[in-house]
């Protein structure tokens, strides 16, 4: 059968549009049945390069959350420490207080350190471009950060525990009277 | 399976509609990772921008600036609201220093030449390896055979290099393309026994009368009088001012006058001693200046200045005179002042002189809306000055090249800047060792053995006395608001680093071990002084991030006292002296800075080259103004390309009629015309320093750069020159008719 522009046109179309709504299905699918939010990439605990257990520093030392996440109460971002304030700690202090001198991770660590090189960890936490988040505004207003971020001091690997969608957000602003208008998060 | 064209072309969209659309569903990996900076940032905040105080060195008018820096990178610079000298604003250089930091060009770190002279083979070294060849170079040579030149310097830095020229013995020189402060530092020196430049307080006078001096472009310290002149014009309590403006060439500054009084090149004195004849036959100023501005001999002295004898001359009817002198002696508080284009004759003192000597004759010395004076600089606060090299110190210094061992430059650019007549590029390379401190490859730097770059000054540590200043104390500061964006070291740890490698008495006198420490020393003096803007009881680092927070240190009470004795006026006529065409008289040369390159040291930054010169609207090249007379004389049209010529070279651009142009001269802007000086300038338009007669002020040394007289003329080609205008059509505006709708009474309210 020869090919005609009758018969490709409704094809390609067809074929372009059968694509597109298997698309949305499953974009759909995923956004209401996935915990966590899959669509966009998002792993629940993705790898990290050097494993950081929350668990020990939380749980075990003790170490509040905003020793490190330094800015949760005045940016918008909660703030990635950097790797000098893992020194604080973990470095040779000429005394006993050097922790954990032979562990390999460490030793990534304060290469990094030596050859300022930046660390780059994988995102746990992301939220669509159209989205504005402010861990300041939440944070001063008394939320406790395991209300989002769930018992990290359990977590030796980090990952997602609420859906933090849309619907997520709304409720939790409802129930404490938090504005729900558009322009609160997107903008 | 045969595809037609046609199908292919379908098939090849539909396929790529949907690629784009899968595509669009995904994002970048980058933005799934986050970063742990390696040290710990004070004051960072992700996602929230810091402002930080600093000065601009762009310029050398010391404006204040606040720089927005996000996430350690400067994005924006705006105005320091606080700042005496631009009040939050700022000048549309100043708004191009970001790219300074980020241009692609900039010398990323230490070079060392590997091919010949000038061929750009470099070779990128440690500054280790710099500070020891440049070390090795200097102990070999005489040190009375080695020049340091810079640009103009004053605050800390200028201490520095003092005590650096100082203890090693060695000559320094400082150049500048376009020579703005000789001639008029000479004249306040004669006319007023002062050595720093004088305030004009623009803010209050009323009627303004400017001699050459573009106050709304470049001259001395822009932002400052633009400030001045909105208030003049439209500040709130206060009745609209007048501004008139004499000048041999039609700037936006005459554009923005009232009144545009056209006057010969190198009149402007004689216009202004023909006032002052009128303002003193007819009684109008202060009696016992005029007595002693004449000797006691009235009027009759100035005789030689009579505005009928001079109207030929000056090009001034007798009429205009009169009516300046009489406006300019009523309209009280009156303020002259005079610049630019009237001091760049070989009569430019006198014109000068002549000029201010008419604020003495009204009596608007030391007055509101007059002229004032700046106090002498804090010492040792503000630091030491250095001298200001002339011209004609250049003239010796190119005459003497062969005996040059090492030229160190800085911030300047000798080989763009210097008339072809002085030799000095063809004398270059029988010196044996040549250094440049700049970030950037400019003509002079092309030419170098050894590069160790500056810093900008948004990466480094500083601070600046004005000249002139805001009528009272000040020093301002400048701190690095982001780190080094390359492998850079400002100039002032450079030399630190240096005198510290020799060793001896150069170690011991400059003992600082950064130039930050040199800064602070400063700020040391003005902590213990206990007044001015800041004052802080106990520690000096309370004092030190106080001053950093606001940029700047001034004490509004400190307005020197000065007393005037007048001096008496020239009676002989000092006409300018010309260097004529080759063959004829030929028509007078008018170089000026443009808006936003100044004198081409700002032509690597292309927001700058794309910033429309305000009165023809060109970007991105050299033009020639010619008045309409002149261009029907010649045959030319706009985009036709002339010859300039001198007796010392010739220039070929782009000639642009504008009826703004007196006719008889030709006005050409200097700032383009480089054959290094990054993608942005590079081989752009041409160079009129290079064919400028090499002729000075006798009194001064300070290069008449209009004093040169050109023969134009056509060539058979043409290059359309980029400009905005005419690119809309122009709809003429409606016209409206005026109503009266009630006697003026002044009741109404």
């Amino acid at each position: 059968m020869p090919i005609t522009p009758k018969i490709v046109i409704p094809a390609v179309l067809g074929l372009v549009i059968g694509v597109i709504l298997v698309m949305a299905a499953v974009f759909l699918t995923k956004a209401v049945f996935s915990e966590p939010f899959q669509v966009f990439g998002m792993g629940a605990a993705p790898d990290q390069p050097i494993d950081f257990p929350h668990d020990v520093h939380v749980e075990k030392v003790g170490i509040e959350c905003m020793f490190c996440h330094r800015t949760v109460d005045t940016g918008a971002s909660a703030g990635i420490p950097a790797v000098e304030q893992c020194l604080f700690c973990h470095k040779d202090l000429g005394r006993e207080q050097y922790i954990l001198p032979e562990s390999e991770e460490l030793e990534m660590l304060r290469a990094h350190f030596e050859e300022g090189e930046p660390i780059q960890w994988n995102r746990v936490h992301r939220l669509p471009d159209h989205v504005q988040f402010l861990h300041e505004a939440h944070i001063n207003k008394g939320i406790n950060c395991s209300e989002c971020h769930g018992d990290v001091g359990g977590m030796e690997v980090v990952g997602q525990v609420r859906d933090l969608k849309m619907g997520d957000c709304v409720d939790c602003h409802r129930e404490n009277n938090a504005p729900t208008d558009c322009l609160t998060c997107h903008y | 399976m045969p595809v037609s064209r046609r199908q292919f072309l379908k098939i090849a969209g539909i396929s790529s509609l949907g690629a784009v659309i899968f595509k669009a569903c995904g994002f970048d990996a980058e933005e799934n990772l986050v970063e742990s900076p390696v040290n710990l940032p004070e004051d960072l905040v992700l996602g929230t921008d810091n402002w930080y105080a600093s000065t601009s060195s762009l310029c050398g008018s010391g404006c204040g600036v606040i720089v927005r820096v996000f996430e350690g990178r400067a994005k924006k610079i705006e105005g320091n609201p606080n700042h005496p000298m631009n009040r939050g604003k700022l000048c549309v250089r100043c708004q191009a220093g970001v790219q300074q930091l980020y241009h692609p060009d900039r010398v990323a770190g230490p070079l060392r030449r590997s091919g010949p002279r000038g061929s750009g083979e470099y070779q990128s070294i440690t500054w280790e390896t710099a500070e020891a060849d440049l070390v090795q170079r200097l102990q070999g040579a005489q040190a009375s055979r080695v020049i340091l030149a810079t640009d103009s310097l004053k605050g800390r830095l200028a201490t520095v290099t003092k005590r650096f020229v100082e203890a090693l013995g060695i000559q320094h020189h400082s150049f500048a393309t376009i020579d703005q402060t000789t001639n008029l530092r000479a004249a306040m020196r004669q006319l007023f026994g002062q050595e720093q430049l004088p305030e004009f307080d623009l803010d209050n006078t009323n009627f303004l009368l400017g001699f050459g001096a573009d106050i709304l472009e470049t001259w001395l310290s822009t932002v400052r009088y633009s400030r001045g002149y909105g208030e003049f014009r439209q500040g709130d309590h206060r009745d609209r001012g007048t501004f008139i403006h004499v000048d041999s060439r039609f700037s936006m500054t005459a554009a923005n006058a009232d009144k545009w009084i056209p006057v010969k090149p190198g009149m402007e004195g004689i216009l202004a001693l023909s006032m002052a004849y009128v303002i003193i036959r007819e009684e109008l100023g202060d009696k016992d200046a005029a007595d002693a501005m004449t000797e006691g001999r009235g009027f009759e002295a100035l005789a030689a200045y009579a505005p009928n004898v001079v109207e030929d001359m000056t090009g001034v009817s007798e009429n205009d005179t009169i009516y300046l002198a009489r406006r300019f002696a009523h309209e009280q508080p009156s303020l002259a002042v005079g610049g630019s284009s009237a001091g760049a004759h070989t009569n430019g003192l006198f014109n000068l002189a002549a000029i201010y000597s008419l604020n003495v004759l009204v009596g608007n010395i030391g007055k509101e809306g007059g002229l004032r004076f700046n106090p002498a600089p804090l010492s040792p606060a503000a630091g030491d000055s250095l001298p200001d090299s002339t011209f004609r110190d250049w003239q010796s210094i190119a005459a003497d090249m062969g005996n040059v061992e090492v030229l160190m430059v800085r911030n300047t650019d000798p080989v763009h800047g210097l008339p072809q007549d002085l030799r000095f590029q063809e004398a270059l390379p029988n010196v044996p060792y040549l250094v440049s401190f700049s970030s950037f490859m400019d003509d002079t730097t092309a030419q170098a053995d050894l590069i160790l770059p500056d810093s900008t000054y948004l990466e480094s540590w500083g601070d600046d006395v004005p000249d002139p200043g805001p009528g009272y104390e000040m020093v301002t500061y400048q701190q690095p608001t982001v780190a080094p964006f390359q492998d850079t070291r400002s100039f002032g740890d450079t030399l630190i680093a240096i005198a510290g490698r020799m060793g001896g008495s150069a170690a011991t006198a400059l003992p600082w071990a950064s130039f930050k420490e040199a800064v602070q020393e400063g700020a040391r003096e003005l902590f213990a002084l206990g007044r001015g803007n800041l004052t802080v009881e106990g520690s000096f680092e309370a004092f030190w991030s106080g001053l950093l927070q606001r940029g700047v240190w001034y004490d509004q009470h400190s307005r020197p006292e000065v007393s005037v004795n007048p001096n008496p006026l020239p009676t002989e006529i000092n006409p300018p002296v010309f260097q004529n065409a080759p063959h004829e008289e030929g028509m007078n040369l008018i170089v000026y800075q443009t808006n936003s390159m100044l004198d081409g040291r700002l032509a690597h930054l292309p927001w700058l080259q794309a910033a429309p010169d305000p009165m023809t609207t060109v970007v991105w090249d050299t033009w020639v103004d010619i008045s309409r007379q002149d261009a029907e004389l010649l045959e030319l049209k706009s985009n036709d390309i002339v010859e300039i010529r001198s007796q010392y070279g010739a220039i070929e651009a782009p000639v642009y009629v504008n009826r703004g142009t007196q006719p008889g001269t030709v006005s050409v802007p200097v700032s383009q015309g480089h054959s290094a000086f990054g993608r942005y300038a590079e081989n752009r338009g041409t160079n009129i320093m290079s064919i400028l007669a090499p002729l000075t002020d006798p009194n001064t040394g300070a290069l008449a750069y209009n004093a040169t007289r050109v023969k134009v003329t056509k060539t058979d080609r043409k290059r359309t020159l980029p400009k905005f205008e005419g690119v809309v059509e122009a709809l003429p505006a409606p016209t409206v008719d005026l109503i009266q709708i009630a006697n003026g009474k002044g009741d109404a309210h």
